[in-house]
């Protein structure tokens, strides 16, 4: 394979070892590679505890999953610590973190990719830094445990591809917790996984279909005939072959944003639901939620949806998991219209199944440059009616969301007022600090 | 001062459910990294996981001032109190150590 022709640059690709249960661990003084330590959301909703984070040692001494297990797979072991999430903090840390990247890559060559990786390009400053990358790579992490406390690993490569499979493969179970794949390396490095699963961007389903047109590692994928892969699997045949062959086109800097944007939430329930009363005063919530959101961005949306997950008795009884439809309006950013219309798909949709998972989206963004009025009622009334949406927003921002809520919100079921301080649908933290 | 006190004790109390067979104990930790003194309520019913819940972060970096404040917070609670990363200071009044060896896994 000739990669003359190919983007040679130098990429980090840096995660936070256990991002939750490190940051935890280091607020109370401990080391977060000694102790046993897990992160456990006990929001009502998560059916006794949800674990969002486990630590290197706990995953060590009681095989427990990355994320995602149970509160009932956790061992009732004294030696192990239990902690309640804070969200809050784990954002104020990722900034802190991103922030001393920038002390080595300019702005536009630092992707933030998630709460706790970030993609940077060195190939213009590593120089500055150090005699290798991998020194660069020594010196990022030293900074980083000396502010922060924390530990980081690093993937490198030459292009971003590379750096991810590099962390993921390596990085991980090395010693420096820094590994490194090059467009010479690939053969011995990404050749030799044996397991498809194993690789970013390849799970069971992906894996399967593999499987099915004869392909069970990564040196079979590279020695695939492309085009034949091509016509079975499409542009993401295409995508998976310049994988094995560790080949990625991304340029960092050359941001491409979504093509259209979408806006929504969605909430798991803390128990079946079955009153058609009590399941419309959450989807009003959400979608007064959804709606309040589009206003703090200033878009309207022209198309609604609504997803919602039965129980798994009511889907096993039905056949399906639940249902999703959408349906276009006029544009809007208003309550009453938004939450008109998710009733609307919501009534014409449901046939009584008990309901765990309600989702609200919104999507046609556009600019919110102004009202459109209708024929149908005095302008004053239309005028008003937005007013006071834009008033609570401003109320709420200003003395916090539950200082002023709808009645129906204290019916029985309502959600909001409990999920208010729950950051990405865990628990934020304390106030004040 | 009083209002970083307040809001220990505030949720010292609501966390304090005198459980039988449970060890409360509020663990007080030097945060170098964040400049703050971070209290927690760590409880533990007999043979199973400790439990720690964050009380609050005193944003105060001295300690003549936490020394205040566990005053304050002494009168207020009995519960022992466990203090992790101060290893090698001492009390300003009285030039005590403040923790006597350093934990195994800090």
């Amino acid at each position: 394979m000739n990669y003359q022709n190919e983007p040679h640059g130098v990429f980090f690709l840096i995660d936070n070892k256990s991002f939750y249960a490190s940051v935890e661990a280091v607020a109370r003084g401990w080391n977060p590679l000694k102790v046993s330590l897990v992160v456990m959301s006990e929001a009502d909703n998560t059916n006794g505890g949800l674990v969002l984070a486990t630590s290197p040692e706990a995953k060590k001494q009681y095989h427990l999953q990355a994320n995602v297990s149970r509160a009932r797979e956790v061992p009732q072991d004294p030696q192990l610590v239990v902690v309640p999430p804070r969200m809050n903090l784990y954002i104020k840390r990722n900034l802190q973190i991103n922030d001393i990247f920038r002390r080595f890559v300019a702005n536009e060559d630092l992707l933030p990719y998630s709460i706790d990786e970030s993609i940077l390009d060195l190939t213009h400053s590593w120089r500055l830094f150090g005699q290798t990358p991998r020194e660069v790579a020594v010196r990022i992490q030293k900074t980083v445990r000396r502010e922060l406390g924390l530990y980081t690993t690093v993937g490198i490569g030459d292009n971003p591809l590379q750096a991810k499979l590099a962390l993921d493969l390596y990085a991980k179970h090395d010693a420096d917790l820094i590994g490194e794949i090059h467009y010479e390396t690939v053969p011995q490095k990404i050749w030799t996984v044996d397991k498809l699963t194993a690789i970013w961007g390849i799970a069971d389903r992906t894996a399967a279909h593999l499987n099915r047109l004869g392909i069970h590692n990564m040196y079979e994928l590279a020695h695939v005939d492309p085009y034949q892969l091509n016509g079975e699997m499409g542009l993401i045949g295409q995508q998976l072959f310049a994988m094995a062959w560790g080949i990625d086109r991304a340029q960092l800097n050359q941001r491409r944003g979504p093509k259209h944007a979408s806006l929504g939430n969605s909430q798991v329930l803390p128990r079946d639901y079955v009153q058609q009363k009590e399941i419309e005063t959450v989807i009003k919530e959400v979608g007064e939620q959804v709606a309040s959101r589009l206003r703090h961005h200033h878009q309207q949306a022209a198309c609604v949806s609504l997803g919602i997950g039965f129980s798994y008795a009511a889907s096993a009884e039905d056949g399906r998991g639940g249902f999703h439809q959408e349906m276009r309006i006029a544009p809007t950013d208003q309550n009453a219209e938004i939450v008109a219309a998710i009733i609307q798909l919501f009534r014409r949709n449901w046939q009584g199944q008990t309901v765990r998972n309600i989702a609200v989206y919104t999507s046609r963004l556009c600019a919110a440059t102004g009202l459109q009025l209708n024929f149908f009622e005095p302008a004053k009334t239309q005028l008003k009616r937005v007013k006071a949406d834009h008033v609570v927003d401003a109320i709420r921002d200003r003395f916090g969301f539950t200082r002023l809520v709808y009645a129906s919100s204290l019916q029985r079921g309502g959600t909001a007022i409990n999920r208010a301080s729950l950051v990405g649908g865990h628990n934020g933290g304390n106030a004040y600090e | 001062m009083n209002n970083d006190l307040k809001l220990i004790t505030e949720r010292l109390d609501a966390g304090f459910k005198r459980l039988p067979q449970t060890r409360y104990q509020v663990q007080i930790t030097d945060d170098p990294y964040d400049k703050t003194y971070n209290f927690f309520l760590n409880y533990q019913h007999r043979g199973r996981r400790l439990k720690s819940q964050p009380l609050h972060a005193v944003s105060q970096y001295q300690l003549t001032y936490l020394e205040q404040l566990i005053k304050g917070l002494r009168e207020h609670t009995q519960l022992s109190f466990e203090f992790v990363g101060f290893t090698g200071q001492r009390w300003p009044s009285n030039q005590r150590l403040i923790q006597g060896r350093r934990y195994k896994d800090e």
